[in-house]
């Protein structure tokens, strides 16, 4: 099935610089369509209300963290088959294993270009 | 006379004395006796002032001593100026870096977005954008240099205690383990490492690898799992 090109995307980091960073380069890609969030607490609320095709979190944020969200997502019925996909600086095995083990769709490490962020999504979502 | 020939002599005179006839005892042999163990008894508690003496001498000396090395680390320099320095710099370093990426991510923003139709125009405007981003970079040279100053403080303070610590013979306190604070208890169970020095500590590729392994959604087969920690 075609990726829908305006499909929402949640983008959820602490740092604005790196949520602009993600917007552009998702401009880039072709998505247009994307809401941001400042902290897994914030995202999680928002999911709720609204749907998203895609959420792309960072992991270390307060008070909550990627992790805590993607288990809360993961746990929630209405919630639990949203793409996720966790873009961090948490680079040790142990983060990976457990984010894999949580549910986690990808992982993309910092730093990244357009091109990871577009082979990940396309591994999630399908070819675009 | 040493001690223990005073001693000696007490014991002969008791001797000699409980061998005669106590009755008939001179009031001089009495006396005598009286003195050798009045002699004895000085000695003795002489040795023991002597000693408790030394024993507080050492201990105002270690005292004077930790006061000086104290002084020496200069702990009101280190709080009133050296930590508070570093942190502003440190602030000041994320403040120029943001700075810094604004400029360069509006100019960025802005080629991008230009839709000016004119060949030299779109020109002027993307070398103009470009040199507003190569001005910005200058940001990294005031960063190295307040970083740069972030390091000395926190060596000095580095040899200032290791000097202390190994003048006074400071060790480690031993025992168990050392109560872990809320911060450390929430890192450890949110797995928050932080950023690996010197890049991260697993690739792009190796995670991939992980995830072609595992197929999309499913679980993480145990044998990758193993096979990371190879």
């Amino acid at each position: 099935m075609a990726v829908e090109m305006t499909m929402p995307i949640l983008v959820v980091d602490d740092y604005k610089t790196m949520i602009r960073i993600i917007r552009n380069l998702l401009k880039q890609i072709g998505f247009e369509n994307v809401d941001d969030a400042a902290d897994g607490q914030e995202a999680f609320e928002k999911m709720q209300k609204n749907k998203y095709g895609l959420v792309i979190s960072d992991w270390n944020m307060e008070p909550m963290t990627g992790y805590e969200l993607l288990q809360k997502v993961r746990a929630d019925e209405g919630l639990k088959s949203t793409p996720f996909i966790m873009v961090t600086a948490e680079s040790k095995t142990e983060n990976v294993v457990a984010a894999k083990k949580a549910g986690v769709n990808n992982y993309i490490v910092k730093p990244f270009n357009a091109g990871t962020l577009k082979s990940k999504m396309s591994a999630v979502l399908g070819d675009f | 006379m040493p001690a223990a020939n005073v001693a000696a002599q007490v014991r002969t005179s008791l001797a000699t004395l409980k061998a005669s006839d106590l009755q008939d005892a001179q009031i001089m042999e009495v006396l005598k006796l009286a003195h050798q163990l009045t002699d004895t008894m000085k000695l003795f508690f002489s040795s023991l002032d002597q000693s408790i003496c030394q024993e507080f001498n050492y201990i105002a000396d270690y005292i004077s001593r930790t006061r000086d090395e104290i002084a020496a680390l200069r702990p009101n320099d280190i709080k009133r100026e050296r930590i508070p320095t570093a942190g502003a710099e440190l602030e000041a370093v994320v403040t120029d870096t943001e700075k810094a990426t604004e400029v360069i991510m509006s100019a960025a923003e802005s080629v991008l977005c230009d839709e000016e139709t004119d060949y030299d125009n779109y020109r002027a405007n993307v070398e103009a954008k470009m040199m507003e981003i190569i001005e910005s970079c200058s940001f990294q040279d005031l960063a190295g240099q307040r970083v740069s100053k972030v390091v000395g403080s926190l060596r000095h303070v580095e040899d200032r205690v290791a000097r202390f610590a190994e003048v006074m013979g400071v060790r480690d306190a031993d025992g168990g383990p050392q109560e872990e604070t809320a911060e450390e208890k929430r890192n450890r169970e949110q797995l928050l490492n932080g950023p690996a020095i010197g890049g991260p500590e697993t690739s792009q590729d190796d995670i991939d690898a992980m995830f072609a392994d595992a197929g999309g959604d499913a679980a993480l087969d145990q044998g990758s799992i193993d096979s990371l920690f190879d």
